[in-house]
C-alpha cells in the first residue's frame, strides 16, 4: 500500500535516469557501466514483471550469444503508449540495445534503449525531461 | 372489520411507495491502483521524437481526505513478533511472495480496477500480475459462509452505514502481507474496506485487525482513486527472473 515512495526513491538514487525495476536496480545491475550490443532481435517476452527482449550477438570472437534484456513492467509500457506488436515487428531484424549489465557477469541486462533497423527507437527517461 | 382491512391496506400501500435508500452508485472503472516507474519513454518514429509519461492524473493517489479515519503509518505488532516483522523486511526480495508472482491478497492488491454494483451485491474486478481476481460480495444482509475454505481475497460480506460502503472480510489463507514491509498476519485477520464517493473520486480505507499478531487494529492513509477511461486489460503472465541475480536483499518498491 506504499507507493510512490519507493519508485521516487529509486529514480532519485539513479544518476543514469531510468532503469527501474522491481528490485532495487543496483541489487543486480551494474549502474556504472552501460553497454551496446548489436544483433539480431530474436524474441519479445511481453511478461510481467518486467518485459524481456532478446537478441543473438556476435562476440569478439565471432560465436553468437543469446543476450536477453529486461525492461519496465507491461502495465508500464501499455499506459505510455507502446504495444508488444511495436516492438515484435522487429523480429529476425537487427536491432541494438543500450543497457546496463547484471552484476553477475551474466548475458543480461536491463534495457535502456531498443532502436530498430529503421531508426524507430524506444529510450527510458526521466520523466522530468518531458 | 371493515375498517381493520383497510388499515391493513393503507398500511401496505404506504409501504410499497416508501422510498427505497438509494445509495451512491460506486460501479465504475477506476484507476490502476499499482504504483507504476515514473520514468517516461522518449520515442523516436519515422524521425519524430516525441516522450510519453505515465499520467499520473490517472493512478490512484495517497492524500488526506475528509471523512477519513485516523490512521497511522505503520502497524504494531505484539513485542515479541516484532523481530518476525523486521526480519521478513530486511529479507523481502527473499521472503514476499509477491516478489515471485504470488497473489497479493487483501488489502495489499488495493482498490478494485472495476466495481459492478447491483441490487444485491458487488463485483470487483481487479488487475494484478499475479492473475486478474474478482470478489463477489453480498449486500443483502447475509451472513458469512460457513465452512467456507481460507482463501488469498477471503470471504466478504458488505452492507452501507450512510454513504459508505463497508465490506467486511475474513477468512485468509496466511501465507500472504497486509502490507509489503513484511506485514504478516494469523488466519484471524479481518479486514474492514470502506468504499465512499467524493465528488468523481472513490475514496478507499482500510483497517486490518488481527488480535493474535497486532496490539491494536491498524487503520490505513485513505486512498482517493480516480476514474478511469482505460479498459480493463488481461494481465500477461508473470515470471519471476530476477532473484537468482539479486546481490543484496534491497527492497523492491512494487506495491
Amino acid at each position: 500500500m506504499r507507493h510512490r515512495l519507493k519508485w521516487g526513491s529509486i529514480i532519485l538514487a539513479m544518476t543514469a535516469g531510468a532503469l527501474l525495476a522491481h528490485h532495487s536496480p543496483s541489487a543486480e545491475f551494474d549502474m556504472t557501466k552501460r553497454l551496446t550490443i548489436a544483433g539480431t532481435l530474436t524474441k519479445v517476452d511481453w511478461i510481467n514483471p518486467h518485459i524481456v527482449v532478446s537478441i543473438d550477438a556476435k562476440s569478439d570472437r565471432g560465436k553468437i550469444e543469446n543476450w536477453r534484456f529486461e525492461s519496465n513492467p507491461p502495465s508500464w509500457f501499455r499506459r505510455v503508449g507502446v504495444s508488444r506488436s511495436e516492438i515484435a515487428r522487429g523480429i529476425g531484424q537487427p536491432v541494438t540495445v543500450e543497457a546496463v549489465r547484471a552484476k553477475d557477469g551474466s548475458l543480461y541486462g536491463y534495457m535502456q534503449k531498443l532502436t530498430l533497423a529503421d531508426g524507430t527507437s524506444w529510450e527510458l527517461v526521466n520523466a522530468t525531461e518531458k | 372489520m371493515r375498517y381493520g382491512l383497510l388499515f391493513v391496506f393503507l398500511t401496505a400501500l404506504m409501504l410499497a411507495q416508501a422510498p427505497k435508500t438509494i445509495h451512491p452508485d460506486l460501479s465504475g472503472i477506476w484507476s490502476y491502483g499499482i504504483d507504476l516507474p515514473p520514468a517516461a519513454i522518449k520515442k523516436q518514429i519515422n524521425g519524430k521524437v516525441t516522450i510519453e509519461g505515465v499520467k499520473h492524473d490517472a493512478v490512484a493517489t495517497i492524500r488526506p481526505v475528509a471523512g477519513a479515519s485516523p490512521f497511522t503509518a505503520t502497524p504494531s505488532y505484539k513485542p515479541e513478533l516484532r523481530a518476525k516483522a523486521k526480519d521478513l523486511l530486511d529479507h523481502e526480495s527473499k521472503t514476499d511472495q509477491v516478489f515471485y508472482c504470488g497473489k497479493p491478497g487483501i488489502p495489499r492488491i488495493g482498490p478494485p480496477r472495476k466495481i459492478v454494483q447491483t441490487p444485491n451485491e458487488m463485483i470487483f474486478l481487479y488487475e494484478d500480475i499475479s492473475g486478474d481476481p474478482y470478489r463477489i460480495i453480498p449486500t443483502d444482509g447475509r451472513s458469512h459462509r460457513a465452512n467456507a475454505d481460507p482463501t488469498y481475497y477471503g470471504d466478504s460480506v458488505a452492507h452501507w452505514e450512510g454513504n459508505v460502503l463497508v465490506v467486511d472480510a475474513r477468512n485468509f489463507v496466511e501465507d500472504t502481507w497486509f502490507g509489503e514491509d513484511g506485514y504478516f498476519h494469523s488466519d484471524a485477520m479481518r479486514v474492514t474496506e470502506r468504499f465512499w464517493k467524493d465528488g468523481a473520486n472513490l475514496i478507499y480505507q482500510v483497517t486490518v485487525d488481527d488480535p493474535k499478531v497486532l496490539t491494536a487494529p491498524w487503520t490505513m492513509a485513505p486512498r482517493v482513486v480516480k476514474p478511469s477511461a482505460e479498459p480493463l486489460e488481461e494481465s500477461p503472465r508473470c515470471v519471476e527472473a530476477d532473484s537468482k541475480r539479486l546481490t543484496n536483499n534491497d527492497h523492491h518498491g512494487q506495491r
